[in-house]
């Protein structure tokens, strides 16, 4: 029952950490920031605008994506298969670089590539994490995952890789080349308005969802344990994304394959011989 | 019930377009939304997207290169929205009035609902400016407002409504006039 609220509430959850962002980033630089409702206002202001439509290809893949994410999420708070999770999540970020692709805009073919390549940046590393804990728990249940004990010593490596794949995701400095806004003019949205807009934007806050599920894994059965994780990783990625540029995308593919890629590795040889 | 109106006010999402101006105006907004007079507490955000944004932020007295984009940045805006003309240039032609190569302030094209002047305006002017824009944006209806000079029709096929290429070319205002 409790998870069947959690689904449905998980946009609603993911728009107050959003705003809780906001408002952090604000206080960090000094200043006093929107209401913490603001996402909420932003989601009934758009509802209420002038929509234009592309073509129908366009918006309906802008739909999928999002209904698709929430599947994602309800994967996890259900506690299914991990690797279906990943999957399926890979699936909804190509609805996103299809709807990118299937319009005119040079812009949005600039951010439907990038998009890509971030994909090709991140995901070994969220199979990699797959596959640990498969090799730590003997199943790739998230249910059976959560019932374990904390997973973070045995994979504290693989938690540093982890770290760096989360501001690709939420669209972060220093990795957020592929929303770039002023400069690419926010990539694969530049085209959505009004309402389906509002799906791009919802979209948004269930990636939080899905990458804090995702971070408290790692705590295993230890709720505590989980809770204090997402506080200080909240607290670091904000604090990074305050203090750093934004890196060109062939820099973010060095590094985060580089160093992730080689930190992973590490980790899963280790596990399965030592 | 309720009342969708009233969030519009809550979250302006601005677009910013320099349409020849000195580049004094436009630092003063930029320094409006940087922390000391953090217009985001008001829920701006600077999208830089016209099919996103509530409020058009226009600086310059408008050279006659930039008309066709001006007008073709205000169609793409999705209604309502509401025209803000940032500094005396863009009011009234400003130090630059009646040159050769300037049109004697936005308004000749698109209609303008705030001026704001000053020449550079303050930021404390900016603030006080688009706060009157949202009181008018809360009574705005999804009316299509049109620019006043070149402006073409936009072409309907099969019931969508397109609106590429709406504004004229320069060469042809003059003929429709
Ligand atoms: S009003 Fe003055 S400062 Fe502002 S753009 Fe015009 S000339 Fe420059």
């Amino acid at each position: 029952m409790i998870e069947i609220l959690l689904i449905v509430c998980a946009p609603l959850i993911g728009g107050l950490i959003y705003g809780l962002e906001r408002k952090m980033r604000a206080r960090m630089q000094n200043r006093q920031g929107p209401p913490l409702l603001q996402p909420f206002y932003d989601m009934w202001k758009l509802i209420d605008k002038q929509a234009f439509i592309i073509n129908p290809y366009h918006t309906i893949l802008g739909m999928m994506h999002f209904i698709s994410l929430w599947m994602v999420v309800a994967f996890i708070i259900l506690g299914e298969n991990l690797l279906y999770v990943i999957f399926l999540h890979l699936l909804s970020s190509i609805f996103l670089i299809l709807a990118g692709f299937s319009v005119k805009s040079i812009y949005s073919h600039i951010g439907s590539n990038r998009e890509l390549l971030a994909i090709l940046a991140y995901e070994p590393i969220l199979i990699m994490l797959g596959v640990g804990f498969f090799i730590l728990n003997g199943s790739f249940d998230i249910s059976v995952i959560r019932e374990n004990s904390p997973a973070l010593a045995s994979l504290f490596l693989l938690f540093l890789a982890f770290l760096m794949l989360i501001p690709i995701k939420l669209k972060k400095s220093p990795f957020d080349a592929s929303e770039a806004h002023q400069e690419i003019v926010g990539g694969v949205e530049i085209e959505f308005s009004g309402v389906f807009f509002e799906f791009l934007y919802m979209a948004k806050w269930l990636e939080y969802i899905f990458i804090y599920l995702l971070l408290m894994l790692f705590a295993g059965d230890n709720i505590l344990l989980g809770t204090g994780l997402f506080a200080i990783v909240f607290f670091l990625v904000n604090l990074v994304d305050n203090a750093t540029a934004r890196i060109k995308m062939s820099h973010l593919l060095k590094i985060v394959l580089g160093i992730g890629l080689t930190l992973g590795m590490c980790n899963l040889i280790g596990l399965s011989y030592v | 019930m309720f009342n969708l109106k009233k969030y519009r006010k809550k979250s302006p999402w601005i677009l910013h377009y320099n349409a020849g101006s000195c580049n004094g105006c436009d630092i003063e907004i930029l320094a409006s939304l940087a922390p000391k007079y953090d217009l985001e507490r008001f829920g701006v955000v600077n999208t830089g997207n016209p099919k996103q944004s509530d409020i058009f932020l226009v600086t310059g007295p408008v050279t006659l290169r930039s008309r066709e984009r001006l007008v073709e940045l205000y169609m793409q805006m999705p209604e309502p929205k509401v025209v803000v003309a940032v500094g005396s240039c863009s009011c009234t032609g400003g130090v630059f009035r009646d040159m050769y190569n300037v049109e004697d302030g936005v308004d000749r094209y698109i209609p303008v609902d705030v001026y704001i002047p000053g020449c550079a305006v303050s930021p404390e002017l900016i603030i006080d400016g688009l706060v009157q824009g949202l009181e008018i944006l809360e009574q705005k209806t999804k009316e299509m407002e049109k620019p006043l000079k070149l402006f073409k029709e936009s072409t309907c096929e099969e019931g969508i409504v397109n609106r590429r290429d709406t504004a004229l070319k320069v060469g042809k205002i003059d003929e429709k006039n």
